[in-house]
């Protein structure tokens, strides 16, 4: 044996192995979306047709308002995603870079606070928004507003944790030298901090959308309408039933639905993996 | 440009942004005051109080850049932790979930009884001369016709009457009858207790039809008892929420309401098998499954940051396939793995050529959530390993081999001790996570198998976290103040796991 293989093959051969591995699932949603029966069987390893029958079935059946869900997981993540960046990114400036009393005692708050499993304060939360339901529906249980406004709360806390490690991460320097000048904090936060952080927000801006899209337990409690639901809710629901030939159509979602996060995803690689090191586990 | 951030442009901007913040947050403070919401609406008068004291003073500059998102964390975070500890030492349930006056005005509401017949007449809804709402009764057995109110009765000659072909009488003289569409949407002609005779009264039951009821159950407000009129039982408040029969207190009335029983719900955990040994099985299982995923991830993850820390072809290929299962929505990755292990329909038992009945055994459902974890979790310390492999400086190993180390004990005694010191927080941090890893949990399994029917709430594959949700959302159970006390304790173990982790890391030492 040459000392190539020897020290190679099994690299090698644990890697192909390890990618099959991870593949295999995702191989075979593939395959199931293009099927015409509904289920995920493997018949074989080699398509033998190619049906657009799923994916035709989510833009027209009444029963799957698959656009709807689109729009709906797309708009309350936007949303959360911007809101939660705009109002994190101050305090995590101030966390930063402003010396006032308490600052250590708040950080620890935010560390010990972010401890608390939020399913656990969800029967709280439930019993909170249906208070807030009883005086203003349109913000309360089973609006998209309600859910929008839970969300940026839950978020606030990771948010700017993440935010205060990559705010730390850009040299001061600069607003130190803002501050010479004479700029006020809030001079020195929009006219220096703001453009310099602009790549950074827009990352962890991304980080929060994916977070959002994926989030699945509170939507679940709190849209109970088909049509308001989010895909994850809807998707989730459909293939509820247990039903075998919703499976095709399931698949034909859960890839159209995978896709941008999946490419948002890898072209963040290097800022993810480098948030992950900071501490923080994605969901 | 400085200009846009002072100046008068800024100013208005800013009072603008103020005025429409605080215009909203009044009207929502006022509705919650007038729905009785209080602590909401004070909490909202606080948030208007803070925005414009904050942004209109020079008080404090910090406070400028905190308020938004304190108000939020306040709002969503801060107040349900603390309404889940509060709720932890209240009976809030099923059957308990309402407040004391409603569920006194419930209790009376049901505490009646029909009388020994069961009497029901024909009847048309309506307004008597007066304009009350009133009753036109049909008692057809003792050929009896009477106009009822809520307090008067009045009896009237059958020759006066108008009586269709199943001897109801349908109209009467100065009776006004209601049309069907008008009772259809008014509910308030079947609210009414219409007088009847022996303390008895005629209640709308259905269209045309009523009933002859009594009060059973009076309340009496000085001795905060509930009493049964006929029989002269007392029914007393027995503190945790209910009024229970003297002498008998496991008779209770129902609806009960919601009241402080302080650390019953703790000591129930502690003290009742029918609560502490689910609780035991769960958490026992919920250790094994986060230190066993732990474990495997790390470990798959490592190997493959070694097998890949060399250069050589195709590396790039296998790490952007390797990093697949990461990217993909975790939620779609843990319905599709659901799918592949579907006895009669899935991939997995298509693929070994069993029948094997995954989620309905609970080693293989297990087995299950553990292989299922694995492909969730490896890429992440695939990522994270091979990252700090290369943290890990090449004249260390260099020395090693040049002092005549082969390279398993190199491996040994000098990769894996660094790296785990790098690693521990990161470790203990994927504990804490997986100890909590709802999403795989309630979408693979469910939590199951459990025996439902024997009304088993802790399923095999159970997490503390899934079996809290499953108590307080399941159906036909909502015990919010049982899983209150269960949250707090969830709490407090993984609150000490990741302080001792963060310890370990040092990052409390850093703050400054």
């Amino acid at each position: 044996m040459s000392k190539w293989l020897r020290e190679n093959l099994w690299r090698h051969a644990f890697a192909t192995s390890m990618c099959i591995f991870s593949l295999f699932p995702l191989y075979l949603v593939v395959l199931s979306s293009f099927k015409s029966g509904g289920s995920l069987q493997l018949d074989s390893f080699v398509p033998k047709e190619l049906s657009w029958e799923n994916y035709k079935m989510l833009f027209s059946s009444p029963k799957i308002p698959f656009l709807s869900w689109v729009k709906n997981s797309l708009i309350i993540s936007s949303v959360v995603a911007v809101s939660s960046v705009v109002i994190g990114a101050a305090s995590a400036f101030a966390f930063s870079r402003l010396k006032f009393k308490g600052k250590k005692f708040g950080i620890q708050l935010l560390l010990l606070v972010q401890m608390f499993p939020a399913v656990l304060a969800l029967s709280a939360v439930y019993v909170i928004m249906e208070r807030v339901y009883s005086f203003a529906p349109s913000i309360g249980l089973g609006s998209q507003a309600g859910l929008i406004l839970v969300y940026l709360g839950g978020s606030m806390g990771v948010n700017i944790w993440l935010l205060k490690g990559f705010v730390d991460s850009i040299p001061a320097e600069l607003d130190e030298a803002a501050k010479i000048d004479g700029a006020s904090p809030v001079q020195t936060y929009w006219l220096i901090f703001i453009p310099l952080a602009t790549p950074v927000l827009a990352v962890v801006c991304l980080l929060s959308f994916i977070g959002t899209f994926n989030e699945f337990i509170v939507a679940r409690l709190f849209l109970v309408e088909m049509q308001g639901r989010t895909i994850a809710v809807g998707l989730q629901q459909f293939i509820g039933g247990q039903y075998a030939s919703n499976w095709g159509a399931f698949a034909a979602g859960s890839i159209l639905a995978s896709i941008p996060i999946v490419i948002i995803f890898l072209s963040l690689q290097k800022y993810i993996v480098n948030g992950l090191t900071a501490g923080s586990v994605k969901g | 440009m400085s200009s846009i951030f002072r100046g008068t442009f800024a100013t208005a901007i800013k009072i603008a942004i103020l005025a429409i913040s605080t215009a909203i947050l009044s009207l929502l403070a006022q509705s919650a005051f007038a729905s009785g919401e209080s602590a909401i609406g004070a909490f909202l008068i606080f948030a208007i109080v803070a925005l414009n004291f904050t942004y209109f003073t020079k008080f404090s500059i910090p406070l400028k850049f905190f308020v938004p998102g304190i108000l939020f964390f306040i709002a969503f975070v801060i107040a349900p932790i603390i309404f889940t500890v509060v709720m932890s030492v209240f009976n809030y349930q099923t059957g308990n979930y309402i407040s004391k006056s409603a569920s006194i005005e419930q209790v009376l509401i049901l505490g009646v009884e029909s009388d020994a017949n069961q009497t029901t007449f024909d009847l048309v809804s309506g307004k008597d001369a007066k304009g009350d709402f009133a009753v036109l009764v049909s008692d057809i057995a003792n050929k009896r016709f009477f106009i009822s109110t809520q307090d008067s009765i009045t009896d009237i000659n059958a020759a006066e009457l108008t009586i269709n072909e199943y001897g109801v009488a349908t109209t009467a003289p100065g009776f006004t009858t209601t049309s069907d569409s008008e009772l259809a949407i008014n509910d308030a002609y079947s609210k009414i207790r219409y007088k009847y005779q022996d303390g008895y009264y005629i209640k709308i039951e259905g269209q045309g039809v009523g009933a002859v009821f009594r009060q059973k159950i009076a309340y009496d407000a000085k001795t905060d008892t509930m009493k049964n009129i006929i029989t002269g039982e007392t029914y007393i408040n027995n503190g945790k929420g209910n009024f229970a029969l003297e002498g008998s207190p496991e008779k209770v009335l129902t609806p009960g309401w919601r009241t402080p029983i302080w650390f019953e719900n703790y000591t129930k955990l502690v003290t009742d098998t029918r609560f502490r040994t689910p609780l035991i099985k769960v958490f026992i299982w919920t250790v094994v499954f986060s230190t066993l995923t732990v474990l495997s991830t790390f470990s798959f993850g490592l190997l493959l940051a070694l097998a890949l820390n060399r250069k050589m072809r195709g590396r790039r290929i296998y790490r952007s396939i390797l990093i697949l299962p990461y990217a993909m929505p975790s939620i779609m990755s843990i319905l599709i793995w659901g799918g592949m292990f579907d006895s009669e329909f899935g991939a997995i038992n298509n693929i070994l050529n069993t029948h094997i009945a995954w989620f309905s055994s609970a080693t293989f459902a297990r087995a299950a959530v553990l292989l299922v974890n694995l492909w969730l979790g490896f890429p992440y310390f695939y990522l994270i390993c091979s990252g700090s492999l290369q943290a890990i400086p090449s004249e260390l190993l260099e020395a090693a081999a040049i002092d005549g180390a082969n390279p398993r004990q190199i491996f040994k005694r000098i990769t894996l001790p660094l790296l785990l010191q790098i690693l521990s927080p990161l470790l203990i941090a994927s504990f804490a996570f997986n100890f909590n890893n709802f999403n795989l949990i309630y979408l693979l399994t469910g939590g199951g198998p459990r025996n439902s029917l024997d009304g088993e709430v802790a399923g095999a594959t159970d997490i503390l976290i899934s079996y809290t949700y499953q108590i307080a959302f399941s159906r036909g159970m909502n015990d919010f103040g049982l899983a209150s006390a269960i949250s707090v304790i969830i709490f407090l173990l993984v609150a000490s796991i990741s302080f001792y982790g963060l310890r370990k890391s040092k990052v409390m030492e850093s703050f400054g």
